[in-house]
């Protein structure tokens, strides 16, 4: 655990220090610094960083305006998320209906999280510039260089080179990531469903309603903790079985290719490989009519007196097997589907892992009379797994969010008859991910995708801080540097 | 003798074994193939092969009616995958150098930051990121689509960095002793000492937007046609209503986008090991 509580440690102990910083320089600082706090470009302009200054003064009237003209006309109704619902009212002088001056709720959710993220991003330059003014008085004070702006700009192809590369990528990540999620966050307190669909009704805060519907069961209209139940065990179960069937498919294959007996290994890989150089929209699509109900699969098997049989030994009772549309079988279907997907992507992985493999061991146990079991079992498999624990961990995250092969395979074909998952919008072959998926597109219910989404991201976010706390212990990147 | 002969006959049975598992997985493959020169149309065949083999749905797909616009939805794939290719690459080389050869006090917080956002499933973050384009009337449009593809491509820099971590500090020192700052280390140093990488993440970014389904699925909701991808429109002739007259097309579609996303798949096949060995390294 020493690296989770380090991290931890780090992060609160460059807060700690950031703040530090900003109280000895605000402290310590004359007048010019000390006025930084309110006028961001004063302790620039005293040192001759003339442009610089403008720039920042610039930037803080901006944000100043945007703080007077824009923000509170959303940031007011923040606690609340809007009273005024949506109206036509008669417009007097025209005597045509007009909609009213109403609250858009989303919309004031959103644009309150803006403001939010850019008054943060204020009050880090403000200190910021507290900091950097202080230093620049130390520097004029003892006589030192103090930068001119073509200085600065040089600075920024060098010393703070970082920075440069840095601004745009974040500032995506920024606006199409950390944003979205906040909001995802903020939504799962919130009622924002089909019946509260902004502009024409309100949402409102519920606090943990949606949370409690979840986990507890009780609801009066739909039964959500009993599919949730239902389908975090088929995802868990899901995640494991992909995971290590193609992991260790993947391995047993690229041994199998890479042996010495084997004639013309590199075609055997190229044919294998094809399969996952198709996209698979086109390859999972297909293999889903492969294996329809009326597809070229169920006809050979009805030919070959496979599908009397099994109707002979009870395990169907209908004209076809259906690979696809009854749950178990649709869940091994969807496992082995997954393996001829994933165990090629797998090989290519061992094959290019097992060739670092030291061979002085391999030869030392062959000295010793190791079967090839033995070797496979006490040095192939310890090695493979040193080396690919880490991919471990992040495919079995990955494969908890596989969206594609489930929602390819299941759209659209598989559709449930137990009412109590259908009352929920879910179905037995779901992930949480599909799921939430459903709801959002097909049924509007973003309060409840809201929900599933932070709790996916809990599993995930546990799973791996405690896998890559047990199994990996060491960092290899100082090993190059 | 006796047991080379032993030996021979094992190594018969093992070459068998793996054409067994290649015939297996390529069924579906050469299925495929079969039913885009399949004279009939129908998806409901009885045999494996077709009876009578021609080349006239390859015909219908490039005359666009309604539903198939086919060469249209490849122009607007590979439109998009250019531009996506050019923003992602920059980004990509742009946070994988400066988490690799920077040395700034934020970098651990900001990477740990990057793993965090990282476990967020892509899916969830759409669905946010919808409601923003749609308020900002950017859904249905090529340009929310790109936004959404490559604006936060950033965090995928991590198997970047793993390869950046490998090229020598000493050729650096050596620059920097002559006078390079950072800027020109990585534009004549770094970047052409990389070029396996380089050609990597070029390769993924351009792949990006051929092979997503789901982002192009939420974004173009409106049903017009002529605006798809590839992927949403051969994904649409699979329609309850559509499908019996559409399943070869969509056939021949498939294959057509396939064999030059395979053939840059292929180029990039050894790059796949050394980046998912490197990008495994968490910081």
């Amino acid at each position: 655990m020493s690296k989770i509580t380090s991290a931890i440690g780090g992060f609160f102990g460059s807060i700690g220090r950031f703040f530090a910083d900003f109280g000895k320089a605000f402290a310590k600082g004359d007048i010019f610094v000390k006025l930084s706090l309110i006028w961001w470009g004063a302790g620039f302009i005293a040192r001759k960083q003339i442009v610089k200054g403008i720039i920042l003064t610039v930037l803080e009237v901006g944000i100043i305006l945007f703080s007077i003209f824009f923000a509170p006309q959303y940031v007011s109704k923040f606690g609340t998320l809007g009273t005024v619902k949506f109206e036509q009212v008669l417009d007097q002088t025209t005597w045509q209906l007009v909609p009213n001056d109403y609250d858009h709720s989303f919309l004031i959710l959103l644009f309150s999280l803006f403001c939010f993220v850019v008054w943060l991003v204020a009050f880090i330059i403000t200190i910021r510039c507290v900091v950097n003014a202080y230093k620049l008085q130390l520097r004029a004070q003892s006589g030192k260089h103090v930068n001119t702006f073509l200085d600065d700009c040089k600075d920024y192809l060098d010393s703070k080179f970082h920075v440069t590369l840095l601004t745009l990528p974040i500032i995506g990540i920024v606006l199409f990531t950390v944003i979205p999620i906040l909001l995802l966050i903020f939504v799962a307190f919130t009622n924002y469903d089909q019946w509260h669909m902004p502009p024409g009704e309100l949402f409102t805060w519920v606090g943990f309603q949606n949370f409690k519907s979840l986990f507890t069961s009780g609801g009066l209209t739909v039964s959500f903790s009993y599919a949730f139940g239902r389908i975090l065990g088929w995802t868990l179960v899901w995640a494991f079985f992909a995971t290590f069937s193609t992991y260790f498919g993947g391995i047993l294959m690229s041994l199998l290719l890479n042996s010495k007996k084997t004639v013309v290994p590199k075609l055997w890989r190229l044919l294998l490989v094809i399969t996952i150089a198709v996209p698979q929209f086109v390859s999972l699509l297909l293999v889903r009519y492969f294996f329809a109900d009326n597809g070229i699969v169920n006809t050979l098997c009805a030919r070959v007196g496979l599908t009397a049989l099994l109707r002979g030994w009870g395990l169907i009772n209908t004209t076809y097997i259906p690979f696809l549309t009854a749950p178990i079988w649709a869940h091994v279907t969807i496992i082995l589907i997954n393996i001829w997907i994933g165990v090629p992507y797998q090989m290519l992985i061992a094959t290019g892992i097992l060739m670092n493999l030291p061979s002085d061991q391999l030869e030392s146990a062959r000295i010793d009379g190791a079967n090839k079991f033995q070797v496979f079992r006490y040095i192939t498999m310890p090695y493979m797994f040193q080396v690919t624990a880490p991919t471990l961990v992040t495919d079995f995250v990955k494969n908890i969010n596989n969206f594609n092969v489930i929602f390819l395979l299941t759209d659209g074909m598989y559709f449930t008859t137990n009412q109590m998952l259908a009352n929920s919008q879910a179905k037995e072959t779901d992930l949480l991910i599909t799921w939430l998926f459903n709801l959002t597109q097909n049924y509007y219910n973003y309060k409840m995708a809201a929900v599933i989404g932070i709790v996916v991201f809990i599993i995930c976010a546990v799973f791996t801080l405690i896998a890559f706390n047990f199994l990996i212990s060491g960092d290899k990147e100082g090993v190059y540097n | 003798m006796k047991s080379h002969h032993r030996l021979g006959g094992s190594r018969v049975g093992h070459n068998i074994l793996i054409a067994i598992l290649c015939v297996i997985w390529l069924i579906p493959i050469v299925w495929l193939v079969c039913m885009s020169f399949s004279a009939s149309d129908s998806m409901y065949v009885a045999s494996f092969f077709p009876k009578e083999w021609s080349i006239s749905h390859y015909v219908r797909l490039f005359q666009p009616d309604t539903v198939n616009q086919f060469p249209r939805w490849f122009m607007n794939t590979f439109k998009i995958a250019i531009f996506n290719c050019i923003i992602q690459t920059c980004f990509v080389l742009m946070v994988a150098y400066a988490t690799s050869f920077g040395k700034f006090k934020a970098r651990k917080p900001l990477m740990n930051v990057a793993v965090m956002l990282n476990l967020f499933p892509g899916v969830l973050t759409m669905i946010a990121v919808y409601f923003l384009l749609r308020e900002f009337g950017l859904t249905n449009s090529h340009f929310g689509l790109l936004l959404v593809y490559s604006a936060s491509s950033g965090l995928g820099y991590l198997i970047c960095k793993g390869f950046f971590d490998t090229v020598p500090r000493a050729l650096c020192e050596a620059a920097r002793i002559d006078g390079c700052n950072e800027a020109r280390i990585f534009t004549r140093i770094v970047i052409p000492t990389s070029r396996p990488i380089i050609v990597y993440t070029i390769i993924n970014a351009f792949l990006a937007p051929w092979m997503d389904f789901v982002f192009a699925k939420m974004i173009l909701n409106a049903g017009i046609s002529s605006q798809y991808t590839v992927a949403v429109g051969l994904y649409a002739m699979l329609e309850k209503s559509l499908i019996n007259s559409y399943f070869t097309i969509f056939c021949c579609g498939g294959i057509l986008v396939s064999v030059p996303i395979a053939i840059l798949f292929f180029i990039m096949q050894k790059f796949y090991v050394e980046g998912v060995t490197a990008g495994s390294v968490k910081g």
